[in-house]
Parts: structure tokens; C-alpha cells; sequence
């Protein structure tokens, strides 16, 4: 199921968001992220500028992992059904890395025709490093 | 050298600015992410969908600049450069789908700073509003935006 839709009724707390594996990252896409968002830091285009700004080398752009993160919610849940995503970046995505991203339903609620289920997500590196931790809120259709 | 920072640009709000979204930069979004959501690419299945167009991915309204203004102005304010800040933290409340052809006004405001120490040093957070509205001036998406600087 690669484009999910998911329906209130679907949902248990508790749940886990299939994994979405992305990567390993290559420069040219955060090369394409910096022209889709917008955001030309050097730090991410630019190793020199990277090392001498005391970062040890390029790093990803955090939101483009907070993109990844996004994906694998709506891959799961529809698109659309995004209400709220919150992250704090907890540590650098390097190059070559390759970052899963899941999340787990920690509550839902439905009043009258709004049905809204809770969850924590994150994503992290190969080597099991929380790169992205946050709490994300999705709107959910009934089958009712 | 260490820096400090202004607490004074606490409430400071910049000029606000009109982004119209085009289809082909949402398109170009979602492809930079590797998200090839039909909702997002496909103007077919976009048309067949409850909001009859393609919608945009979550944290699209990251994009939205004002074209007139430089853009770093944020750093100037605080006085550091590129290479001090981290992206801390973000967050996206969406109240409605972004959609291509909309303008959408945007405004955004300095709501904190405060410092912290804390492995790396002593630390100031940065943290930015930014609200999106529609033609109506119903809100569309709120953003919040957490700069770390190292100082």
C-alpha cells in the first residue's frame, strides 16, 4: 500500500507509522532542496564553508528530513490529512546517511464530524540516532 | 568572538508580503523531498480530489519569502552570520491546504529569544510566527520557527 487512506476507524493508539526509509543522501538533493525552498546556505552546498563554520562538513537541510517525516505520515494516513507537525532537529543528517522516519499514535478523539488521533514521531540515522523527534496531528475521514 | 543578542527584537514584525503560489513550485517541492504523492504531482488526480486541485505537501509554506527583501535579514538583525545558526525546531499548524494559483499573505514576528548552555557552548533561541492567509484573511497555516545561534 503506497498511498495509504486511512479512516479513524483504522486507528488504534499505539499503532506504529510504516517506516519510510530515505536515502542514503546524496549532495544533489540537497542541492534541489535548496532551489525548491528556497533556503541557498552554504552550509549545506559547501564543504569548505561547512568545515570553517565549525560544522565538520556539509549536513542536510532539517527540513528537508522534517519533509521525510511528513511523507511517511501521509504515505500512511492520505494526503491532506496533515493538521499539525512539530520537530525539534536533535542531530545532524550527514551525507550518506540514510534516515528512517515512523511515528506512534499516542491518542484520538473524535467530536462531532472531526476526528483527530495524536502521534509521536522521528526519524533517525542508520546508526539508531534520533535525528528528528517530534508530535504530529492528522485529521481522519469515518467510514460512519 | 561571542555574540549577543538583541532582546529588544522581541515583538519585531517584518513587512509583510504576498506569495503567489505557482504549480510548478509545489511540484518542484514535493520532487526535492522524493514525495511523489499523486495529490501533490498529478493535476488529473488533483482535479478528482475534494479540493479540486493539487494541494501542496505540509511544510511547503517553508518556501514563502518576500522576493523584495533580503533575506538576510533576520542574521543582520540578530548580527551573526550564516555560518552561527541552526534550524532549532519547527512546527506547522495547517487550518486549510495550500493550492497553486492562491496568493497568500504572510507575516511574521519575533515572539521570544532566550539563552540556554548548552554541550556546545552558551546558546540563544530565536523563535519566529509566521501566519499565512488566504485572499478572505481566513488563516491557512501558522508556522513557527526556532533559530538556534551559537554565541
Amino acid at each position: 500500500m503506497k498511498y495509504g487512506r486511512l479512516y479513524i476507524e483504522d486507528v488504534e493508539v499505539g499503532q506504529t507509522v510504516p517506516p519510510l526509509v530515505k536515502g542514503p543522501l546524496q549532495q544533489i538533493q540537497l542541492t534541489r532542496y535548496a532551489g525548491a525552498s528556497g533556503d541557498f546556505n552554504p552550509i549545506h552546498q559547501d564543504e569548505e564553508f561547512a568545515r570553517a563554520a565549525g560544522m565538520g562538513g556539509v549536513f542536510a537541510h532539517g527540513m528537508l528530513t522534517m519533509g521525510f517525516v511528513a511523507q511517511a505520515l501521509t504515505d500512511w494516513a492520505g494526503a491532506g490529512t496533515v493538521r499539525k507537525l512539530a520537530v525539534r532537529f536533535a542531530a545532524l543528517v550527514r551525507l550518506k546517511d540514510t534516515v528512517t522516519c515512523s511515528g506512534r499514535v499516542v491518542a484520538k478523539s473524535s467530536k462531532d464530524d472531526l476526528h483527530l488521533v495524536d502521534l509521536e514521531v522521528w526519524a533517525q540515522n542508520q546508526r539508531g540516532e534520533k535525528v528528528v523527534t517530534g508530535r504530529a496531528t492528522l485529521a481522519l475521514p469515518s467510514r460512519g | 568572538m561571542p555574540v549577543t543578542i538583541d532582546r529588544r527584537l522581541i515583538g519585531k514584525e517584518y513587512p509583510p508580503f504576498a506569495v503567489t503560489v505557482e504549480r510548478g513550485r509545489i511540484k518542484d517541492f514535493a520532487r526535492a523531498i522524493g514525495d511523489l504523492n499523486p495529490f501533490y504531482l498529478d493535476d488529473e488526480v488533483g482535479r478528482a480530489s475534494p479540493w479540486g486541485d493539487i494541494i501542496a505537501p505540509p511544510t511547503f509554506a517553508i518556501s514563502f519569502r518576500d522576493e523584495r527583501a533580503d533575506s538576510a535579514a533576520l542574521l543582520r538583525d540578530l548580527g551573526v552570520d550564516f555560518g552561527r545558526v541552526l534550524h532549532g525546531e519547527q512546527e506547522f499548524e495547517l487550518h486549510g491546504q495550500l493550492r497553486p494559483g492562491e496568493t497568500y499573505l504572510c507575516r511574521t514576528r519575533i515572539v521570544d529569544i532566550y539563552e540556554k548552555t548548552g554541550r556546545s557552548g552558551p546558546m540563544a533561541f530565536v523563535v519566529r510566527e509566521t501566519a499565512v492567509t488566504d485572499r478572505t484573511g481566513e488563516i491557512v497555516v501558522t508556522m513557527r520557527h526556532v533559530t538556534v545561534v551559537r554565541l
